[in-house]
């Protein structure tokens, strides 16, 4: 289990109720996971008849809430204390690997 | 006596073999069969009836940057969801046919939008579960989990992720 940031975030530019006072730049978390590691027979099976895959689906949020935790860690590392504006993208690398990305802008707020 | 009984089971064997060696290849297709015609609508139905208890009210969710009311947020926090779907290896050989002729695939088409409808309505029960009253900034992003080129694993996939911000009046 990973030790909680308690950093609040938001993908709008500003935080509702608070004035942003200093920028501290674009943090950024990723993870690299290869879906054939965690291949999973069941989802192969799944496959066949079409609809959701329980497995993926678990997997990548998985991975999303752990890129998403490394830019927390990054966004206090800097001495901020919220994180505006964040966006995900994903990228394959090669070798049917993808790559989670969660980036932002950590601010401080009043 | 035992002459015929022998020859009726070589028979019996050899036509037990045939119908299991033609059986066996087929048996995943008829198993993706069923799935596109029975259990894909099932899940279609159940999604439908899960978006109509929530369609009474206003839609939750919407796009823009900040909620259209002005009145004032105490709580919010950044939700998301997702799903990965896929076609059916019958969706993907008929796919694959019709991308031959161009034009619109409307099986993945169908498989798109269903799996695009899944990821949003999970986000506004997120969000009501939660007791968020609005979801703004809503964003959605779709990724392709391909099968390795050459490789044997056949699964395929798209992700379907919808992300915004939760806030509570």
């Amino acid at each position: 289990m990973q030790p909680q940031v308690n950093i609040p975030f938001s993908n709008t530019e500003t935080i509702p109720g608070m004035t942003i006072t200093q920028m501290m730049g674009v943090v950024t978390g990723s993870t690299v996971r290869a879906k054939n590691v965690f291949k999973d027979i069941g989802a192969a099976l799944k496959n066949m008849a079409g609809g959701e895959l329980k497995a993926y689906t678990e997997l990548l949020q998985e991975s999303r809430n752990e890129a998403l935790y490394r830019m927390l860690v990054d966004a206090q590392a800097r001495g901020a204390n919220a994180v505006v504006n964040v966006r995900f993208a994903t990228s394959s690398v090669a070798g049917g690997a993808a790559e989670l990305l969660a980036y932002g802008t950590a601010v401080v707020v009043q | 006596m035992g002459q015929p009984s022998s020859s009726n089971e070589v028979i019996r064997l050899v036509v037990l073999y045939v119908v299991l060696s033609l059986l066996i290849p087929l048996l995943p297709w008829l198993v993706s069969g069923i799935g596109t015609a029975v259990y894909q609508p099932k899940k279609k139905k159940e999604l439908l009836q899960r978006e109509q208890a929530f369609a009474k009210s206003s839609d939750v969710l919407s796009t823009l940057r900040k909620p259209l009311s002005g009145k004032e947020v105490k709580e919010y926090r950044l939700l998301m969801t997702n799903v990965v779907m896929s076609p059916s290896w019958i969706q993907i050989l008929v796919g694959g046919i019709l991308s031959l002729f161009g034009g619109e695939i409307n099986v993945f088409t169908k498989v798109v939008d269903w799996s695009r409808r899944e990821a949003q309505q999970r986000l506004r029960e997120q969000a009501a579960a939660s007791g968020y009253d609005e979801v703004i900034n809503v964003r959605m992003e779709t990724t392709t989990l391909s099968k390795i080129r050459g490789g044997k694993d056949k699964t395929t996939g798209i992700e379907v992720l919808a992300y915004g911000t939760g806030i509570k009046y």
